[in-house]
């Protein structure tokens, strides 16, 4: 299977046959998950999201088309999942201690993974999480998964310039709360939280 | 300066290399001679960077494995751990608690056909009426063998059939079988305390591998509905504690804490489910919850030393994730202020 493109892949499935779904979720999941993750900050939901968006894939198949990449179909559906999640007001999370929630256990990294560099990663999720859902969805989908503006418009469902002004929003509130000195840094995020 | 404001909205797109080579260096150009842009360009790429620490996280096996079940694809690598059905009489251990209603009948896959539940004044399954057949025991469990005689020959509603086997025990007699798992969906009512109900909200939340979409859920629901009240079962709790023991997702773990905080009485049971979370679990959120829980039952005077060790222990500890040590340094300073 692991010959065949997305396309291909999603043609057997289109026909029936469900034996390249295997393959597709190796393909897409760790994406799908990285990005669920850091949008909702929690890792439970984050899971839910990845088996809901590839049961809808396999069962709403036809309505892929082939003409945008399967990435970019993948992501729409996963956006809106994880729009939906933040719609249920339950699901919001304010707390300081939910980025350490949310964070796998330390097992789960590698030895050489440093104090600092922890610390860092708390900065930055706690940052992300000051931005609004649509600047979040838009700078990870630019930053981690390198979608151009058109594939982000086609997933958030708006413009291009739209786009933009999101990422560039977002990009100036993560350089106020990463590049400040780490207690100013977190003095802001603090005040925005 | 409206030339400034334009170029700092494409610093994403140097910082994406997505401009065109002209415009890129028409960009560069400018950040050259505009102190202003030089330090917001800065600023955004330091952001940039920074952004890089977060780990690329590797999705749990789990989800795989319950999303090709879910669609009915065996997983084919070798090297997953293969899953093993559990000896029938666990479940049956398990299963014969929950609820056994007389009366009714069971179907196999016919949503839209009867079952006659007589009234045991406990609980009861609601089914879409239909046009009565033999009447059959119904119980939750996990197997069953039923002479096709009894079985409706109309199956309605395309039900959802899945592993299924063929066999023909003995070739020289007429007889054959065909097993499958086939997935009903139940209606069980009851009261909150009632014992079936009790056990059936328990099994929900300690099988973790049975349960879709989430079994936090569960967690939830209980905190909802078994408010702080007395008459709660204690077996409620019990079960939290065993969650909190057992789960493998710290999001469900946390819960399972967070519901355990509200219930009305605490067993010695409940008790070192949280001094042990506090002291082994991984995830240093669910210590701190676990420090809170302790915290909480020392102000409602249902603390013992053993508690209070822990928390000591666990504000002294060097190699201590800080959060913890400071909650737990906290929740001491109120028990012995």
């Amino acid at each position: 299977m692991n010959h065949l493109n997305d396309q291909e892949l999603m043609r057997i499935v289109q026909g029936g046959d469900l034996s390249p779904a295997s393959e597709i979720y190796d393909r897409y999941s760790g994406r799908i998950y990285n990005f669920a993750f850091r949008f909702l900050k929690n890792a439970e939901a984050a899971e839910d999201a990845v088996q809901e968006v590839f049961v809808k894939m396999i069962r709403h198949a036809n309505q892929f088309h082939g003409d945008a990449k399967l990435s970019t179909w993948l992501f729409s559906i996963t956006a809106n999942w994880c729009r939906d999640y933040l719609r249920k007001a339950d699901n919001k999370v304010k707390e300081t201690e939910e980025v350490l929630i949310s964070l796998p256990a330390p097992a789960e990294y590698g030895p050489d993974r440093t104090l600092e560099q922890r610390e860092n990663e708390v900065r930055v999720q706690r940052a992300l999480q000051a931005l609004t859902p649509e600047q979040r969805e838009a700078i990870l989908l630019s930053r981690y998964q390198g979608l151009s503006y058109a594939e982000i418009a086609q997933i958030a469902g708006c413009s291009e310039g739209a786009v933009k002004t999101r990422v560039f929003r977002a990009m100036e509130t993560l350089k106020k709360a990463l590049t400040a000195d780490t207690r100013g840094g977190d003095r802001w995020l603090n005040a925005v939280q | 300066m409206a030339e400034c404001s334009a170029m700092k909205e494409s610093f994403p797109l140097l910082l994406t290399e997505s401009l065109d080579a002209q415009t890129r260096e028409a960009s560069h150009l400018h950040i050259e001679n505009c102190a202003k842009c030089a330090d917001e360009w800065n600023g955004m790429k330091e952001a940039w960077r920074l952004m890089g620490e977060l780990p690329e996280l590797e999705p749990p096996a789990r989800i795989k494995q319950r999303f090709l079940a879910e669609i009915g694809v065996a997983e084919q690598k070798t090297n997953v751990v293969p899953f093993h059905r559990r000896p029938a009489f666990k479940w049956l251990s398990q299963a014969a608690a929950v609820v056994i209603l007389a009366g009714g009948s069971y179907f196999v896959g016919h949503r839209s056909q009867p079952i006659h539940v007589q009234p045991t004044g406990v609980a009861s399954v609601e089914r879409i009426p239909a046009a009565p057949i033999q009447p059959a025991a119904f119980s939750i469990a996990e197997t069953r063998t039923i002479d096709a005689a009894n079985i409706n020959p109309n199956i309605e509603g395309r039900p959802d059939i899945q592993n299924v086997q063929f066999s023909d025990v003995d070739p020289n007699d007429d007889q054959i079988q065909l097993a499958f798992d086939v997935t009903q969906h139940v209606t069980v009512t009851g009261a909150r305390n009632d014992k079936s109900m009790v056990r059936l909200m328990a099994y929900v939340m300690e099988n973790e591998d049975r349960m879709s979409p989430t079994r936090s859920r569960a967690i939830d629901w209980v905190r909802q509905t078994y408010t702080p009240d007395k008459s709660t079962s204690p077996e409620i709790a019990q079960a939290l504690a065993k969650v909190l023991r057992n789960d493998t997702h710290e999001g469900v773990r946390i819960k399972a804490v967070d519901a355990l905080k509200t219930m009305p009485t605490t067993s010695g049971d409940t008790r070192e489910a949280l001094i042990a979370a506090l002291k082994n679990d991984p995830n240093p959120a669910v210590r701190i919850k676990a420090v809170d829980a302790l915290a909480k039952l020392a102000a409602s005077g249902q603390l013992d030393s053993a508690a209070v060790d822990m928390l000591r222990q666990k504000a002294m500890q060097d190699d201590e994730n800080v959060y913890v040590r400071t909650r737990a340094a906290e929740a001491l300073g109120k028990i012995h202020p």
